[in-house]
């Protein structure tokens, strides 16, 4: 799975560099959200859709940022909640919340953030390099860079890497 | 060396058409064995061959032909009354038919290894010279010239001089060519008749998994004229809903949509759980596909171990889920051959205890309810619970106290523990303690329980239930705590309202008395982390599920009811959840999670 999905990753780059070259530059589409006012972007191919909340069924004795399982026009797919997961204070679900359902080490997951609003377009150049210090209790091998543009601030995450190796251990081979 | 063949679906339609009759082949041969006076079948099993023949001379598999012609030949003999059938020419043929599998599964796997052929044909040619009638057993020696006049004089079958020819030049290249890990299995080519007796065991172990082709399905063309069917209604109540819905757009009568759209989603209803019913049935085999191998392989079984046994076949037709009948091959292999080893005893033995000569193993399957039963029943020796105690004391697995206290099927049962074993050594049949632990395992992996039935000296019987599919189950659906569970039905002994006053602590565990045993109690709330509800009642239910001799209830708030549901994965990232087995949608599109009672009781 694990080399599938970096095939897919390697394919997905060699697609937008070919869509970049006539721009000068290395291009990528990212899907930007928001979570407790801060924007954070995401390749938008890693994006298999976004859906309003649905009812979540709790699903016992997971980690608490697990908010439980919904169903998926048929199949069943874990939801996460971004908030939970980053340590930010939890907040009310409201006619903006959105579920991002995303393919992450070849599972389908769904992630809940406050509020998605765009897709935008930026050249690989403008990626940094994040800063050595984060402050907002996000981990910081969840951060691929940060994009500054005039008047935002970006995140740009890479969800592979959101679990730790430990968590990836729980959730597969828990007994 | 890589398959040159032009036509990929060709080669793809030989394949699928020589497995079937290979696998059909193996049958009949061994059914033969019993009634050799049946020219229909003598005459089926040689058409099938000679369309395996005719197929690969057609493709150019000039090696199989090779093989076949020869098997031909001297099944065109045995055809012709030329020679009278004995289980040594059985052997050999049974050998060649071996040899084909092995290559077809060669052809199958896209890579042509170059086999030991000769040592096969060279044990088939003495059979095939005019002097050799009946089981003459030739010396090593007079094989090979018995083999000589055979390719010069042409035999029985006048077409048989030439390819007869090549093999006998074709024979020292490739002999002097080091034949390949598979070839040295076989017995070797100097001393053909002597070595006929040992069954080739490697070869049809390999040859039979490799042809098991599961990767495509054949479906009755009748079912799939009814899916279409369905489809087209369903194609139809889908027109109906749009027009209806245009129709309710435009601010047509309200009150008639009611009534329609009513209608419609009854309609709706009925085609979809036909077209389920229907695409269920497709997925569905008969266990014929796994009782096939069974003659062949008892045939050989009894012939290594010095035995006679009749084997009968009850109800292969009956049909079950593709992903169970995948699954149960192997345990039902491992308890046919307990049976043979361990239950029936050598034929002089029987006679001693005024049985007949023949054992007789009886694997039967049938349907029963939501449920497929498999039972396997030898008229053996049985099983003597005193000799499991024992050994299972020896080994340690047990105390003696623990035996004491132990029902006659708990005693039973100990067989099933992990290195149990009541044989002192290991051999290559049984002995190493391994195999009916991973029987259980793998029953139990398809939700299904065994039993076990057992006369001393008069036999033993072992019983498979098995779901019918893996897909679809029944199941109990609870509340607890405002969250719904689905408990599956298969594990569920009976329900109880109770007050929660009646419910006693003993050691720190809530228990139950029910009737003259004490049920240990396990909330789901408090195991599932439930937010309780600002409604606390007294009475409450109680669900008691088994899982093997154990019982548990488990205390929930409400009962809703029973339903089929259909167990959707909670895919990698949650799977192994103490006590949570899959999930599965309402019909609100809400999940809910299918209780696991094993998994809680551990």
């Amino acid at each position: 799975m694990q080399t599938q999905t970096t095939a897919l990753t390697k394919e997905t780059t060699a697609l937008t560099k070919l869509k970049g070259e006539e721009y000068g530059g290395e291009l990528i589409q990212l899907v930007s959200f928001n979570l407790e006012k801060e924007e954070y972007g995401i390749n938008v191919l890693m994006v298999r859709e976004i859906i309003r909340m649905l009812n979540i069924t709790r699903v016992p004795n997971t980690p608490q940022y697990v908010e439980g399982v919904i169903n998926l026009r048929g199949k069943v797919i874990p939801i996460i909640s971004l908030r939970k997961k980053f340590d930010l204070m939890e907040a009310e679900h409201d006619k903006r919340t959105r579920i991002m359902v995303m393919e992450v080490v070849g599972e389908l997951m769904g992630f809940i953030v406050d509020e998605v609003s765009e897709v935008i377009r930026i050249s690989e150049k403008e990626i940094q390099p994040p800063p050595p210090v984060v402050s907002s209790g996000i981990e910081q091998e969840c951060m691929a860079g940060v994009i500054n543009q005039a008047e935002r601030l970006l995140v740009l995450l890479d969800l592979e890497k959101m679990f730790t190796a430990d968590e990836k251990r729980f959730f597969s081979s828990m007994a | 060396m890589p398959i040159d063949c032009e036509d990929q679906e060709l080669l793809e339609g030989f394949l699928a058409e020589t497995t079937e009759l290979l696998e059909k082949l193996d049958d009949d041969l061994v059914t033969l064995e019993k009634s050799p006076d049946d020219a229909d079948l003598m005459n089926r099993i040689f058409r099938s061959i000679h369309t395996v023949k005719g197929a690969s001379s057609f493709l150019g598999f000039d090696f199989l032909v090779k093989v076949t012609h020869k098997t031909e030949d001297v099944l065109n003999r045995l055809r012709k009354l030329e020679l009278a059938l004995t289980p040594e020419i059985m052997d050999v043929v049974l050998e060649a038919v071996d040899l084909v599998k092995t290559l077809v599964g060669d052809i199958k796997a896209g890579d042509i290894v170059e086999r030991d052929l000769d040592t096969t044909v060279s044990k088939l040619l003495p059979y095939l010279s005019e002097g050799a009638t009946e089981a003459t057993v030739l010396a090593p020696g007079a094989a090979t010239a018995a083999a000589q006049p055979a390719a010069e004089s042409p035999p029985a079958s006048t077409a048989a001089s030439t390819p007869a020819a090549d093999a006998q030049a074709a024979a020292p290249e490739q002999q002097a060519a080091a034949p390949k890990p598979e070839a040295n299995k076989l017995p070797k080519p100097a001393t053909p008749p002597p070595q006929i007796k040992e069954p080739p065991k490697p070869a049809p172990a390999r040859g039979g998994d490799d042809l098991a082709d599961n990767s495509t399905v054949r479906v009755d063309v009748k079912r799939l004229d009814d899916l279409m069917n369905q489809v087209g209604e369903l194609v139809l109540e889908r027109n109906r809903m749009i027009q209806l819905h245009s129709d309710y757009q435009s601010g047509l009568d309200p009150n008639g949509f009611a009534d329609d759209f009513g209608k419609l989603s009854k309609r709706l209803n009925f085609v979809t759980s036909e077209l389920q019913m229907q695409v269920l049935k497709m997925r569905m085999l008969p266990v014929e596909k796994v009782f096939k191998k069974f003659p062949r392989i008892v045939r050989n079984l009894a012939r290594d171990l010095g035995k006679e046994v009749d084997l009968h076949i009850i109800g292969e037709e009956t049909e079950l889920d593709r992903s169970v009948v995948d699954e149960i091959g192997d345990p039902l292999i491992h308890l046919i051959r307990n049976a043979l080893d361990h239950g029936l005893e050598t034929p002089d033995e029987r006679l001693s205890s005024g049985k007949s000569r023949n054992g007789t193993v009886v694997l039967s399957a049938a349907h029963e309810g939501n449920q497929i039963v498999i039972s396997i029943k030898d008229d053996g020796r049985g099983i003597d619970p005193d000799r499991i105690s024992r050994k299972a004391i020896d080994k340690g697995l047990v105390t003696e106290d623990q035996i004491a206290a132990m029902g006659a099927s708990e005693v039973l049962d100990l067989i099933f523990l992990p290195g149990f074993s009541t044989k002192e050594q290991a051999t290559d049949l049984s002995g190493r303690g391994v195999g009916m632990d991973v029987v259980r395992t793998n029953i139990r992996k398809l939700n299904g329980i065994i039993e076990i039935k057992n006369e001393l000296g008069r036999g033993s019987e072992f019983i498979l239930k098995l779901p019918l599919t893996l897909a679809i189950i029944q199941s109990l659906l609870v509340e607890v705590e405002r969250e719904v569970y689905s408990i599956p039905l298969s594990s569920v002994i009976e329900t109880m309202r109770v007050s929660q006053r009646e419910f006693h602590i003993v050691g720190g565990q809530e228990v139950l008395k029910l009737r003259d045993s004490v049920l240990p109690l396990l909330r789901l709330g408090r195991v599932f982390n439930c937010a309780l509800s600002d409604v606390q009642t007294d009475t409450c239910y109680v669900v008691i599920v088994g899982v093997g001799e154990k019982r548990l209830g488990l205390v929930v708030t409400r009962l809703l009811g029973q339903q089929e549901v259909a167990i959707k994965s909670l895919g990698k990232f949650l799977a192994n959840l103490p006590g949570i087995g899959g999930s599965t949608i309402m019909g609100d599109g809400r999940v809910a999670l299918i209780v696991d009672p094993m998994g809680l009781v551990s």
